[in-house]
């Protein structure tokens, strides 16, 4: 520890990862979720586009582990990761509950009139609308969710 | 978030300000929710203090659109920030739900009974 770029002075903007950890998330922890990312996005120099569409993708993400991956009454941990990529952000969340992939959600109607419109399934429509890159993977009892998205 | 609510003459102003999301959207159920079973079903819901939405915002915006038309009525928009009417207008919500630029051009949008 004690490393030199930590004191912050000519720190290259983009090194090291950013972590956020909750032992037992619950959905009052959105804000500070939604806190966390913005920082960490700007600590990697990445711009508001960015910032601003990873923020409402972890939310989602998170809201989602939250009410159905753990489901009410039995938070569980989720851990979130920020790093530079190439041109933009990687993003990735763990999480140990029930096992679900993203391509597994309803995908909404759109066009359906309002009468008939559902809002199942907005969730993950925002989350890949949010990103340029959305991977599941399910390792050994952990939910790992990664999304990429680059600058305009 | 915050809620505050505008009785006007014909016309329900429910103001939010805040952040809505999966936590701060039950209390924003509960405020529409009263408002129609109180018989206020022309609402304008004023968005000027809306920094932030997920989808848990849509929800509420959808249910409280189909119950207010269904019982006569209807849920209008107003003064919605940049950052959350392009989650709005990616969701296909700005072509089932009106949007005003201020909440007097909303509420004006009702037309009153002896019109």
């Amino acid at each position: 520890m004690g490393r030199a770029e930590d004191a912050g002075g000519g720190r290259e903007p983009g090194a090291g990862v950013r972590r956020h950890s909750l032992p037992a998330a619950g959905l009052a922890d959105l804000a500070a979720v939604r806190a966390f990312v913005a920082a960490a996005c700007d600590e990697v120099g990445v711009g508001t586009t960015v910032g601003e569409a990873l923020v409402l993708a972890a939310d989602e993400v998170c809201s989602n582990i939250v009410l159905h991956g753990y489901g009410p009454g039995t938070p569980g941990p989720i851990t979130i990761e920020v790093e530079r990529a190439a041109d933009g952000a990687r993003m990735t969340i763990a999480d140990e509950g029930r096992a679900f992939d993203p391509a597994d959600a309803p995908a909404p109607d759109l066009d359906a009139p309002w009468e008939q419109r559902e809002a199942g399934g907005l969730g993950w429509y925002i989350v890949r609308r949010m990103v340029d890159e959305l991977r599941y993977e399910r390792r050994s009892g952990v939910n790992l969710v990664t999304l990429v998205k680059r600058a305009p | 978030m915050e809620i505050t609510i505008d009785q006007r003459a014909h016309v329900t102003v429910v103001a939010v300000a805040g952040s809505i999301d999966a936590l701060t959207a039950d209390a924003l159920v509960l405020a529409m929710g009263e408002q129609m079973h109180a018989g206020n079903t022309r609402l304008v819901a004023a968005f000027d203090g809306v920094e932030y939405t997920s989808s848990a915002g849509l929800r509420v915006l959808l249910a409280t659109l189909k119950e207010a038309r269904q019982r006569g009525g209807d849920l209008r928009l107003a003064a919605v920030q940049e950052r959350v009417l392009r989650v709005l207008d990616l969701s296909g919500f700005t072509s089932i739900l009106k949007c005003y630029p201020d909440v007097g051009a909303a509420v004006a949008s009702f037309p009153t009974h002896h019109s």
